[in-house]
């Protein structure tokens, strides 16, 4: 058993516990984008960042990645922490807009404004759909190419999988997709091919076939034609 | 040769070898750098040109060729150095390889060849004595000059693989790691992390596997370093030498060398020293039969920045993209495959067998406490002496900037240096006194990093460096996390509006806050110290952001959407200088005085005595060619025209009765002023103390530049119904400001100007025959008393004293004039054609010279003592300052002594007794609201150099109207602070068809000047017109940058004046 201060309070837990998970069993509430139970951590969205040391020399980390060391102190809300998400939502918010999710934990955090010049991206690399493909859906049909703006989602050389059985878990994980794929009717849609016709890391034009397996919603294909 | 069987024929064959090489015969060498610097500047041409001479004239036996690596002097590449004389023959031609030869076989210096600086004045025989190597202790990049990389028995014959002996014959790692520790080497990366004690930790670490990896980081992705390159391809042997070391010392059997992949020659180098090393058993198992196995491999790096990044770096090694991962676990522990693995820099490593040699302690005295040992820095940007440079830790900037690298290349000043590439920061000229070490560069907002050291001057914007940075930043980071990723992405993207004219001042704390978010959230190195660039300016450079938003303007005229046209955006007027130049290219001279007009009321006044700014910063000039003559095409056209045919736009005052403005000054800022207000329905009075108007245009510009009646002319045709010049009338004395608001005057500019000669503060300075210069100037100029009589001297260097210097000359009894400045004939501040002409005419100039001492006999004048300076330290504004030479004071004998150092702001008049109200400085100017030019006191503005102090007269020019302006603002009530649009070419000029021929002309046209043997001697104008043909080919050089903002987009049309379909 590791002994830790969390908060202030002295927390006990397992080897090999990280943070976020130690934050979540004593009732810290700290917000995730990129991590989801039963998918290994990533630590790509910044967003469960909570402030670890001694004063002055403190940094803050990703919780859901960062495993508790003995004698360690954790702050899950300081003002550093505070300003660090509410900057990184404001990004979120100023490139995904669309997204429920985000839009749910920016006003969760009260957020009022976006400084940035507003764009309308599908896709924030969080890579949860990456490693539900990988770890829960063993097929590895997609991954990340390409290196900072570059960086993107897609099949290997962008050519059409072999190993993708058309599961639609990764639109399932998507938080960006969330907010299109209950549009209009949420009891049904999970596909958004309705609200927004070219989902992210399924590129329609590229593939012969068509990769959702919903029926009736047979948007896509109406596109097409 | 085969490889060696034991310790023992190893240690045999090392000593024979450096024993022979004391028996050698002496023979000169010819040392030639080809590392992939010197290859790009033509080395090789040198080394077949060598080749041949010896082969061709079978010199073999008395003279020999060494090729090596970079020697760390860049600058004169490609050169050959003499040893063992160390004689420097920099910048050669292939024509010259042959006279080196013979200087080399006879022993003689080619004194024509060899190395010089001070423009060809002082020559350097020995490389030791050379001013960039003096300051530096070579004691990693020495070596390079000493062998050829690709020859083991070099690297042997230099002492080569001596520390890998000791560390064989007693391998108990401890006391290796002693060494090291005891040396308190630092990593030379970047972050600083004592390698003695990683290694100590790499060594004591067990996780249960035999395996552990040492790996030499050579992915330099840095812009501008490249200090691990000439390491490597200079010296491979010897990271060869520090990694056996360290393997041996941390229990590694694998080294692994990743390179980046675009150093060929690096790599090229490196593949034969392992091979070679390889076969003769240093390399590979059973070392020397010690039972030690080491060997090493090559990764190359495929062009990603963040591969050197060492979690990034192990997972590009495994095969994976190169993407860091949270530490905790370090490599040290989990490493390559889950090994423990300790990853060195190629700097570090290179210094291992020098530490083992010398002895840890020994190698700690070097540097500062804390930062011992030397550092090899790129040194590059607009400084004279590029290169790499080793000095020890501890060592100021200032020294590195201006000793070793010799100052800034032109005339523009020194103004930051930045280092660390793009984890790094500026650091302000006025902080060169920091030491250069880990812990001082990071509290001042940077890092050392690898040791790139970029010297920017004043031709350089803060923001756009910052721009740059990050724009490397956005393509180099991984992308992961989304701080990084995004938070780099919209930094660039603010930094991008902000040198577009496209941001508000909040966008400042926005970028701030964002930049700490990015710097605290972020997971790996390269995302904590990306804001580094952003925030060290943001910290050093406020005002440069500020003017970017604020005024939209660049001083350092970079960002082109807020330059526009160079020559306009640098007039302080806005004079469309392109768009006057393009109408006399077409002939249209009437619309080209419109042009000038409209911008300035006194077009034949600047167009004879501007100091043209518009031509320091024109792009014909600033990019290798000549500048446009825009001044004499200026003239030209005010020649020609007369100015009242131009009738401006006037405006009746609205709204209330018509307000009365005093002016205080009738110079060109007062004149200015009263001139728009007038335009604008003001009634103005002119208060002038002397007996005439027009100020120091009058007073001090002699007649031979501004002629009297060409100056006359155009204030009169200033002089309107609104407009009355009261003379003979001086504020303090006449009237006071109380009293002008008493007079129902609504608001009073004070533009007096700065007329009181500084004194020169020595005994018997007020005898007969000294002259202040302006009041020499004035009394010739407004009463025409010549006071200049035999053998005249006068003290200064700027353009009152030339004036004054030239005034004299012209006067009846003056034999001759001389010219005394303490400081070099490059450092007068005057005007350079007014020197020019000033010399032609036959005045003499003494440089360096000092005055001591006044001489009197019989109560007047009878000459000077004088001593000689030389210049000293370099001060905080990068200028050296003159030092007087103790003994060497020597007299000449003068009839007419002027002084001319420089002018203050009459300000008494102001004085509190005065009842004036008016705040002024310690300087002698008044103090004033920089945006709205007002006074402390409601309604009193003032402009000119009574506020700057001694200036230009466009300057003057542009203070008056700025002011006429704000006053006009301030009588209706308007806001007087309001914003500011960048200035840039709105009107389109079609250009002229040329064809190719015309188009290659390149040089300009010589302004033509009266012959100097007939203009000394009378006050005829000096300078003469361009005639028609000559103005029109001039204005035909110029390149147009207007045409860039003014294009219509219909119409595409390529300056050879063929239309695109």
């Amino acid at each position: 058993m590791i002994n830790f201060s969390l908060n202030g309070l002295n927390a006990q837990v397992e080897k090999g516990t990280t943070i976020l998970e130690a934050a979540k069993f004593y009732g810290f509430p700290i917000p995730t984008l990129c991590f989801m139970e039963g998918l290994s951590p990533y630590g790509a969205c910044r967003l469960c960042v909570v402030e670890i040391g001694e004063e002055p020399r403190t940094k803050l980390v990703s919780s859901c990645t960062y495993p508790v060391e003995e004698g360690m102190k954790v702050r899950t809300a300081s003002t550093r922490v505070i300003r660090a998400r509410k900057m990184v939502l404001e990004l979120l918010l100023a490139s995904c807009p669309q997204s429920k999710v985000i839009q749910d934990l920016a006003s969760a955090h009260h957020i009022m404004q976006q400084r940035f010049k507003q764009e309308h991206e599908d896709c924030i690399l969080c890579g949860l759909c990456v490693r539900m493909c990988k770890e829960q859906m063993m097929a590895k049909a997609i991954g990340f190419s390409g290196r900072g703006e570059k960086r993107k989602l897609g099949t290997p050389f962008n050519i059409k999988s072999e190993v993708c059985r058309l599961c639609g878990g990764c639109i399932y994980v998507c938080p960006a997709c969330q907010l299109r794929c209950t549009y209009t009717d949420p009891e049904k849609a999970i596909c958004g091919g309705c609200a927004n016709l070219s989902p992210p890391c399924v590129e329609k034009e590229k593939f012969d076939d068509m990769m959702c397996y919903m029926e009736p919603c047979v948007a896509c294909e109406i596109k097409k034609e | 040769m085969k490889k060696f069987s034991s310790l023992n024929e190893f240690i045999n064959f090392r000593h024979r070898i450096l024993n022979e090489k004391d028996v050698q015969y002496e023979k000169p060498i010819l040392v030639v750098s080809a590392g992939t610097c010197g290859q790009a500047s033509g080395a090789n041409d040198v080394i077949r040109m060598i080749k041949r001479e010896i082969l061709e004239r079978g010199l073999q036996e008395q003279v020999g060729l060494r090729i090596t690596g970079c020697h760390g002097y860049c600058e004169v590449e490609p050169f050959i150095l003499i040893e063992p004389g160390q004689h420097l023959y920099p910048k050669l031609k292939i024509k010259d390889v042959p006279r080196i030869i013979e200087s080399a076989m006879s022993g003689k210096i080619d004194k024509e060849l060899i190395y010089k600086e001070a423009r060809g004045q002082k020559s350097y025989y020995s490389q030791n004595d050379i001013p960039f190597f003096k300051k530096q202790i070579r004691a990693v990049l020495g070596s390079n000059q000493k062998l050829d990389p690709i020859r083991i028995i070099d690297y042997i014959e230099q002492g080569g693989y001596s520390a890998l002996e000791k560390v064989i014959t007693n391998h108990d790692p401890q006391w290796i790691i002693n060494e090291i520790k005891e040396s308190g080497i630092r990593g030379r990366g970047g972050a600083g992390f004592p390698t003695g004690k990683k290694w100590e930790l790499a060594r004591i670490v067990s996780n249960g596997s035999t395996q552990k990896y040492i790996v030499c980081n050579a992915d330099e992705g840095d812009p501008g370093a490249y200090m691990d390159r000439s390491l490597l391809e200079g010296n491979p042997h010897s990271i060869i030498e520090g990694m056996l070391i360290a393997g041996i010392a941390i229990g590694a059997s694998q080294g692994i060398v990743y390179v980046r992949g675009e150093y060929p020659l690096a790599i090229k180098h490196i593949l034969i020293a392992i091979r070679q090393a390889q076969d003769l058993g240093i390399l590979g198992k059973n070392i020397l039969q010690s039972s030690i196995d080491f060997d090493i491999q090559i990764v190359r790096g495929a062009g990603a920045f963040v591969c050197g990044e060492e979690t990034a770096l192990i997972r590009s090694i495994e095969g994976n993209t190169g993407e860091p991962r949270q530490r905790p676990p370090y490599p040290i522990e989990k490493g390559i495959w889950g090994k423990p693995t300790c990853i060195n820099n190629v700097e570090t490593l290179a210094n291992i067998p020098v530490i083992i040699n010398k002895g840890g302690k020994e190698y700690a005295k070097i540097g500062v406490p804390g930062n011992t040992g030397t550092k090899i820095f790129s040194l590059v940007g607009k400084i004279k002496n590029t290169g790499l440079v080793e000095v020890p830790l501890g060592i100021k900037i200032g020294e590195v900037v201006y000793d070793i690298g010799g100052g800034p290349v032109g005339k523009a000043k020194i103004k930051a240096v930045q280092t660390g590439g793009p984890s790094g920061g500026c650091i302000p000229a006025s902080m060169f006194d920091l030491s250069i070490d880990y812990d001082s560069l990071t509290k001042a907002g940077s890092i050392m990093g690898s040791g790139g050291m970029i010297v920017m001057d004043e031709n350089t914007c803060m923001v756009d460096v910052a721009k740059y940075f990050m724009k490397f930043l956005t393509e180099e980071s991984c992308g992961k996390c989304f701080t990084c990723r995004k938070g780099t992405q919209r930094m660039h993207e603010l930094l991008d509006n902000i040198t577009k004219g496209k941001a508000k001042i909040e966008d400042l704390d926005l970028l701030e806050e964002l930049a700490h978010v990015v710097k605290d959230t972020t997971m790996c190195g390269l995302g904590q110290s990306a804001p580094n660039p952003v925030l060290s300016t943001l910290r050093y450079f406020h005002h440069e952001y500020e003017r970017h938003i604020i005024d939209k303007r660049c001083d350092a005229f970079v960002c082109k959407e807020l330059v526009g046209a160079p020559c306009q955006s640098t007039c302080p007027l806005g004079t469309e200088a392109w768009r006057y130049t393009a109408y006399i290219a077409q002939g249209k001279y009437e619309e080209a005085y419109t042009v000038i007009r409209e911008a300035n009321p006194f077009p034949s006044v600047c167009s004879r005595v501007c100091d043209h700014p518009c031509e320091e910063r024109c792009k014909a000039g600033t990019s290798g060619g000549d500048p446009i003559a825009i001044r004499a095409l200026k003239r030209f056209v005010t020649d020609r025209i007369d100015p009242l045919t131009y009738i401006p736009d006037r405006t009746t005052w609205q709204g209330g009765k018509q307000p009365h403005v005093a002016i205080v000054g009738s110079g060109p800022a007062g004149f200015t002023a009263a001139h728009y207000l007038s335009l604008r329905g003001c009634k103005v009075t002119i208060f002038e103390a002397e007996n005439k108007y027009g100020g120091m245009l009058n007073c001090a510009i002699p007649s031979y530049r501004l002629p009297r009646e060409v100056l006359q002319r155009e204030i009169d045709s200033l002089i309107d119904k609104n407009i009355t010049v009261k003379c003979n009338t001086a504020l303090g004395k006449d009237f006071s400001i109380d009293g002008l608001f008493n007079d129902n005057y609504s608001a009073v500019l004070l533009a007096l100007g700065a007329h009181k000669s500084r004194p020169l503060n020595l005994e018997n300075e007020n005898v007969e025959g000294i002259f202040p210069s302006i009041e020499f100037l004035k009394s010739f100029n407004l009463n025409s008393d010549m006071q200049a009589k035999g053998r005249v001297g006068v003290i200064g260097g700027g353009n009152s004293a030339i004036d004054s210097a030239r005034t004299a000359l012209r006067q009846k009894d003056v034999r001759s004039v001389t010219i005394l400045y303490r400081r070099t004939k490059d450092e007068m501040p005057a005007f350079a054609e007014e020197i020019e002409a000033a010399e032609q005419e036959g005045i003499k100039i003494q440089t360096l010279v000092s005055p001591t001492k006044v001489l009197v006999s019989n109560g007047r004048l009878s000459g000077m003592e004088l001593i000689r300076n030389e210049l000293g330290e370099t001060d905080s504004s990068g200028r050296r300052k003159p030092v007087p030479v103790e003994g060497t004071e020597y007299t000449i004998e003068l009839d007419t002594l002027i002084v001319a150092i420089g002018e203050d702001s009459g300000i008494d008049c102001l004085s509190p007794a005065k009842s004036s109200g008016v705040e002024t400085t310690n300087h002698g100017t008044v103090k004033i609201d920089p945006t709205t030019l007002q006074t402390n006191r409601t309604g009193v503005f003032a402009a000119g150099d009574l506020v700057t102090g001694p200036n230009t007269v466009i300057e003057a020019i542009a203070a008056g109207k700025k002011a006429a302006l704000m006053i006009e603002r301030f009588l209706k009530n308007e806001p007087m602070k309001q914003p500011l649009l960048p200035r840039l070419p709105k009107v389109y000029v079609e250009p002229i068809e040329m064809d190719e021929e015309e188009t290659k002309n390149s040089s300009r046209i010589q302004t033509p000047r009266a012959p100097a043997t007939w203009r000394k001697r009378n006050f005829a104008e000096v300078e003469v017109s361009l005639s028609p043909d000559e103005a029109v080919y001039e204005a035909q050089r110029c390149l147009r940058c207007d045409l860039e903002f003014t294009k219509p987009k219909e119409k595409e049309v390529d300056l050879v004046g063929e239309e695109k379909k």
